[in-house]
């Protein structure tokens, strides 16, 4: 097929005159010149033209630089190359287009006349060059600058009031009175009360991850102390299952797992330390500022200890391609991670997207990316000695954790990568914090030992501050969303100005406040929640609820919510019996099917076998492989494990029935669970039944149910001419099945 | 108004304020039910009403598609195109000279190599007179229903991040896949069955395992499930031995009996009732899975076009017939890998090019051109996009002092696609005259992902799925455009 040669193409649009229509580059280009500049010059001319003519050009070609306007108007050694308005005129045409024998550009490889042409019709146009990104925030500097300044996350966290009591019922929570503000406002009544028994099993899930005993609900059902409440709580609070369930809320955050993903998923030594380090921490009430500070720069704190060293693991959890393509790009790819994980954990705020350019939405300017960025500069992997279970830890700490440090005090210098490219350098940027939250300059002081910058440490003082704007309110809110199925603001990890505004923002701030005031104490805020009325509510709807508040804006009922992936499996475990609530220690490794085995490029490498009952412990110890996530859990949307994870999904998807049913993990207890009910239950059909019944849903059965099961029984052993122990396995199958097994209530 | 966000077409990187997201169950239509409906990964049950939603249905695409399925058949390890379908007859002429060429592989960057000449004879095919290898001799015959692509690049040569963007457009993992876009923006239709089949090869699973058929930020209703062509076709979907079908019935409807009581003291509480649907999904699944995967009601003919009489051709014949049979129940998208493990398990030559081509070569042309064939006879190529290549081509120099060996080269490399929409008989793009690199029509794995979503129907640069504060589209913020040349 022959093609127009690029000369006799571009012959053709400079006779057409105009290509893009007005020239405006004197009053800055359109949107629509922006978007073919963006689109299809300046990748080009990064690609194409910049590794010889540009200001990270080494050396600069004819001195000629094309990574700004004034560089093309200004030209080179032999003059301008670009006259606006004039392509025919412009010897940058003349050299793509390789007409001339004597200057042909670039040297290598000819650009396609398509190329060529887009380049003329650019000229054509006046040559438009948008505002480079780097100096102020885009927006504001737009009309809506005080709309954007004024948006609720980005201003001081204010003093609230906390409304006066409305419905002069007794609310001594606080919680209670700015959410009976809004039902009032909506015209709803306040819900009804759950009962008991629906509580005890809510809270113990919501604290611990795992059902209460029937011996346990029974107690609290029947506890006529007026603190029974109070007490369930302090009692699940300190139990160390708890830091189990926190904890993995945390892991799922801070995208916790032990390989490094890509061709090898290497494993990561001693990850597991660090897993261990957050449950710890939940369950000693380690003061989330303390928590912060430690995870970005324990090992800068001067009281930081082994912790503080283990807590730095944080910042290489993250995927990491040990053979990349391109090792610069892959380096900035790493302080990406950090700067985005960072970003949306703590500050809520989704300054990953400022890495090529102005955020688009949020006062977020590019400059203020590589600023942040600046602050992880100098982080180098501490080297350790691979694995050891070596359990308390030898000094130095860091050769037997998963840990980094610093190669000093001195830092190399930061750039703004233009369009994020390491090869376009810019401005030199110092670190600074986001400028939108009016942040005071950084106080960098390098820790006394000399080993670091003390960067990392002015990031954390400043993220843990009582001033910060965003952090204790990003806290907060995730805190009530675990207990309430979604946040007061429903997008967790986005405060800026995409995200959903929260439906209480009085009441948010008055926590955020609270939290802060009384010593950032996680314990104390979950007691704050659970004991207002709010979170005892039925999570039965009235019609009215339905009707006027479909979608549970202001907490007219309870929502209902599936068990998580790890809160299925462990019930499971804990219901049949066999669990073992061993903590902490090196993952585990349970039995995956050959099939799944097979996926891999190696079948079994990197996994291994635990012993049995290794195997039966809580699924926050299950080892975790990036390329190879356990499927009993995985199937139950478990944590992406590459990126940040604010919000789980809860699917409804047959390969789970599929699972549940015919699957190892679930028959295998349903096997447990019907021995132990044939120890514990006598001998009758009915009384096992029913025992069945009351571990699985915590509640007595009915006598339909009980009937029901007896009856089932019955007919496998008469029907299908199952033996009695495989129709009481069967029927354990299907109570693992139970809807009520995996909803709370 | 469960359809897909779509952002105007505006400035790159724009994001809209979201559109609120059905989480339309793609893995399985039965699926998606009201439990399914969820939101971008930060919105789960946030602003929505509650009550009986179905996105259990396909989605209506932007516009009317050409293509409904897609079988992507992936040359693990990265063939070599001079040896195959890019044509350089200069090439034979400098076999064993040294000379300055720059390539990129696992061995780094080079300025010079010795040439490794075709090993094989080229001749020309069809009308259109397509030069191909005596590698492909059955497939040859197909020549004017196939599309060539000779100028495609990718961004990395190294397998883990090349296999990675081939997948998910992203040489960094955490993305979902191509498969998962197609199911995420029409849904599936098939009743029975995953609406994202991968098909493994037996040698072994590819490098970095599910990563390559992961649904990445998305639900897992869209990642892929891996299927079997022998014994259990999907994880978990034999009984336990113990447990005959009359039991496990049993069993079904007991249960639905208590999750009825259950969900009637809920009755707001649509999840519940997804979940009972669940159940018979699942045990449709068995009934109906083992069925697709079950070749013995084909005809002697269609086995023999498959090459199944053939020890050699056996195997993935048997594939591709199961992927023919997918396709007429409305699987979407499916996968085949050719070549598994590592090293000469696949298409990666690194020391003896003709024994590693003439292996792979000779388990995959037969069968490929049967599949070819027999799409065509039963009407289904028109509506069925069938694409082969690896993640990247071979270098025209060899990687070794001795021997014959091709380093990967992501620099330029061939690739094709037949069906559903794409012209036949075409050739796009061209490298250099040593096939070093894509000069002419120069095309990203981008364009090539633009072109199967263009061919479904969806718009490449509108389809897209808000997540960590960005709509994230398969072909990145930049965007990208189908390759409209090779557009029937």
């Amino acid at each position: 097929m022959p093609r127009p040669s690029p000369h006799r193409l571009l012959a053709a649009l400079v006779a057409a005159g105009a290509v893009l229509g007005v020239n405006a580059a004197e009053s800055g280009p359109t949107p629509a010149q922006t978007e073919f500049f963006e689109k299809r010059i300046r990748p080009l001319l990064v690609e194409s033209c910049h590794r010889c003519h540009s200001a990270g050009a080494d050396p600069l070609k004819a001195g000629l630089r094309l990574d700004s306007r004034n560089g093309l108007l200004k030209g080179g050694e032999s003059g301008a190359v670009v006259i606006p308005g004039h392509p025919e005129q412009s010897r940058l045409v003349e050299a793509l287009t390789w007409e001339n024998p004597d200057l042909q550009m670039p040297p290598r490889r000819r650009l396609t006349a398509a190329q060529v042409a887009d380049v003329a019709a650019w000229i054509r146009d006046g040559a438009p060059w948008p505002q480079e990104s780097g100096t102020a925030p885009a927006a504001a500097q737009s009309d809506s600058a005080a709309k954007v300044r004024s948006h609720w996350a980005f201003r001081p966290v204010p003093e609230v009031v906390v409304p006066p009591n409305a419905d002069r019922r007794d609310t001594p929570n606080p919680v209670d009175a700015f959410l009976q503000a809004r039902l009032t406002e909506h015209g709803l009544k306040p819900p009804a009360p759950a009962s008991r028994r629906t509580l005890i099993r809510r809270v113990t899930y919501d604290l611990t991850g795992l059902p209460p005993t029937p011996e346990e609900v029974e107690a609290f059902v029947s506890d006529p102390s007026i603190d029974a409440w109070e007490r369930l709580i302090d009692r699940l609070l300190e139990s160390p299952h708890y830091g189990e369930k926190w904890g993995r809320h945390w892991l799922d955050l801070v995208r916790f797992a032990e390989t490094n993903s890509y061709e090898t998923d290497e494993a990561k030594p001693h990850a597991w330390r660090y897993r261990d380090y957050v449950i710890r921490s939940f369950n000693s009430d380690k003061p989330y500022d303390r928590f912060i500070r430690e995870q970005l720069a324990g090992d800068e704190l001067p009281d930081g200890g082994a912790d503080g060293v283990i807590a730095t693991g944080f910042y290489r959890l993250g995927i990491w391609d040990g053979d990349p393509a391109d090792r610069e790009l892959a380096r900035f790819d790493q302080l990406d991670d950090l700067v985005a994980t960072t970003g949306q954990v703590f500050l809520g705020l989704t300054v990953d997207c400022a890495r090529c350019h102005d955020h688009k939405i949020d006062p977020i300017p590019q400059r203020d990316y590589y600023a942040l960025l600046s602050f992880f500069q100098n982080i180098a992997p501490y080297k350790n000695e691979g694995p050891t279970d070596e359990v308390p830890l030898s000094e130095p700490v860091g050769a037997k954790a998963l840990a980094v440090t610093e190669p000093g005090t001195v830092v190399p210098d930061t750039f703004v990568l233009q369009r994020g490219n390491p090869a376009s350098p810019g401005d030199r940027v110092e670190p600074a914090f986001l400028q939108i939250l009016q942040a005071p300059a950084p106080h960098i002081v390098p820790p006394t030992s000399g080993r670091s910058s003390g960067r990392r440490l002015a990031l954390a003082n400043w993220i843990a501050s009582p001033d910060n704007r965003l952090t204790a309110r990003v806290l907060v809110n995730r805190v009530w969303q675990h207990h309430f199925g979604r946040g007061l603001a429903r997008t967790p990890s986005d405060f800026g100005l995409q995200g959903l505004p929260p439906t209480h923002p009085e009441l948010l701030d008055w926590l955020a406040r609270d939290f802060v005031g009384r010593g950032w104490s996680v314990k104390r805020l979950h007691r704050q929640l659970l004991t207002s009325r709010a979170y005892r509510a039925s999570s039965t709807a009235s019609p009215e609820a339905l009707k006027l508040d479909p979608a549970n804006d202001w907490f007219s009922r309870f929502d209902m919510r599936r068990l998580t992936a790890e809160e299925i499996r462990d019930s499971a475990l804990w219901v049949s019996g066999a669990a073992n609530p061993k903590m902490f220690g090196p993952g585990v490794y349970v039995t995956l099917p050959r099939e799944v085995l097979a996926s891999q490029s190696v079948p079994g490498k990197g996994w291994g076998e635990s012993p049995r009952e290794e195997q039966s412990r809580r699924s926050v110890y299950i080892h975790v492989k990036r390329s190879l996530l356990t499927p009993v859990l995985l199937g139950f949307d478990l944590a992406e494990t590459d990126r940040s994870t604010p919000v789980r999904f809860a699917t409804t998807q047959p390969t789970q029935a599929l699972g549940m049913l015919n699957g190892a993990f679930f028959n295998g207890q349903a096997a447990l669970l019907a021995a132990r009910v044939r120890d514990e239950a006598g001998i009758t059909a009915e009384s096992r039944i029913r025992r069945i019944l009351h571990l699985v849903t915590t509640r007595p059965p009915t006598e339909v149910e009980v009937a029901r099961g007896v009856h089932l029984l019955q007919s496998l052993e008469r029907d299908a001419g199952a033996d009695p122990d495989r129709a009481l396995t069967t029927f354990c199958l299907l109570a693992l099945n139970l809807n009520e097994f995996v909803y709370l209530d | 108004m469960n359809h897909p966000s779509s952002s105007a077409t505006g400035p790159f990187c724009r994001r809209t304020r979201r559109e609120f997201l059905w989480e339309a169950g793609a893995g399985f239509t039965g699926v998606a039910l009201a439990g399914l409906l969820g939101m971008d990964s930060q919105r789960v049950r946030a602003d929505s009403a509650p009550g009986f939603v179905n996105p259990l249905a396909p989605r209506r695409p932007h516009r009317p598609g050409r293509a409904k399925s897609v079988i992507f058949l992936f040359m693990y390890g990265g063939p070599s195109h001079v040896d195959t379908f890019d044509y350089k007859p200069g090439l034979a002429a400098l076999d064993g000279k040294t000379i300055a060429v720059k390539t990129f592989g696992r061995g780094g960057k080079k300025n010079e190599g010795r040439v490794v000449g075709p090993k094989w004879r080229f001749q020309q095919y069809g009308q259109c007179g397509k030069h191909v290898s005596d590698l492909f001799p059955h497939l040859a015959t197909c020549v004017d229903d196939i599309a060539f692509l000779h100028s495609m690049t990718a961004d990395s040569p190294i397998h883990g991040s090349a296999m990675l963007q081939m997948n998910t457009g992203k040489i960094l993992s955490g993305s979902p896949c191509l498969g998962s876009w197609v199911n995420y923006g029409l849904g599936s239709v098939s009743e029975n069955l995953p609406g994202f089949a991968v098909m493994l090869d037996p040698i072994g699973g590819p490098i970095s395992g599910a990563k390559n058929w992961s649904s990445g930020y998305m639900p897992a209703s869209y990642q892929g499930t891996v299927l079997r062509s022998a014994g259990d076709p999907i994880l978990d979907l034999q009984r336990p031995a113990e447990l005959t079908g009359s039991m496990q019935r049993q069993v079904l409807d007991s249960l639905r009996e208590y999750n009825a009581e259950h969900a009637a003291l809920h009755p707001d509480n649509s999840n519940l009732a997804a979940r009972i649907a669940s159940y018979e999904l699942a045990f449709n699944m068995q009934r109906y899975a083992p069925e697709a995967v079950d070749l013995s009601r084909e005809t002697e003919a269609t086995r023999e076009l498959y090459g199944l009489h053939n020890p050699r051709t056996q195997e993935f014949g048997r594939r591709c017939l199961l992927a023919r049979r997918l396709v007429e129940r409305g699987v979407r998208f499916i996968q085949l890998y050719a070549g598994g493990a590592h090293n000469d398990d696949n298409w990666d030559a690194h020391t003896d090019i003709e024994k590693n081509h003439n292996f792979h070569a000779g388990r995959t042309d037969r069968p490929i051109a049967g599949l070819l064939q027999d799409l065509k006879q039963r009407g289904l190529l028109d509506e069925t996009l069938v694409i082969w290549g690896g993640e990247f081509g071979r270098q025209p120099t060899a990687e070794y002092e001795k021997g014959s060996g091709r380093d990967h080269n992501a620099f330029g490399f061939t690739m094709w696609m037949a069906g559903g929409g794409v012209r036949g008989g075409v050739s796009y793009g061209q490298t250099d005259e040593l096939g070093a690199a894509a000069v002419e029509d120069r095309l990203h794995v981008k364009n090539l992902h633009a072109t199967v979503l263009h061919l479904m129907g969806l718009d490449p640069n509108r389809l897209s799925y808000f997540n960590g504060g960005l709509d994230q589209k398969l072909v990145g913020v930049e965007g990208a455009e189908p390759i409209r040349a090779i557009l029937g």
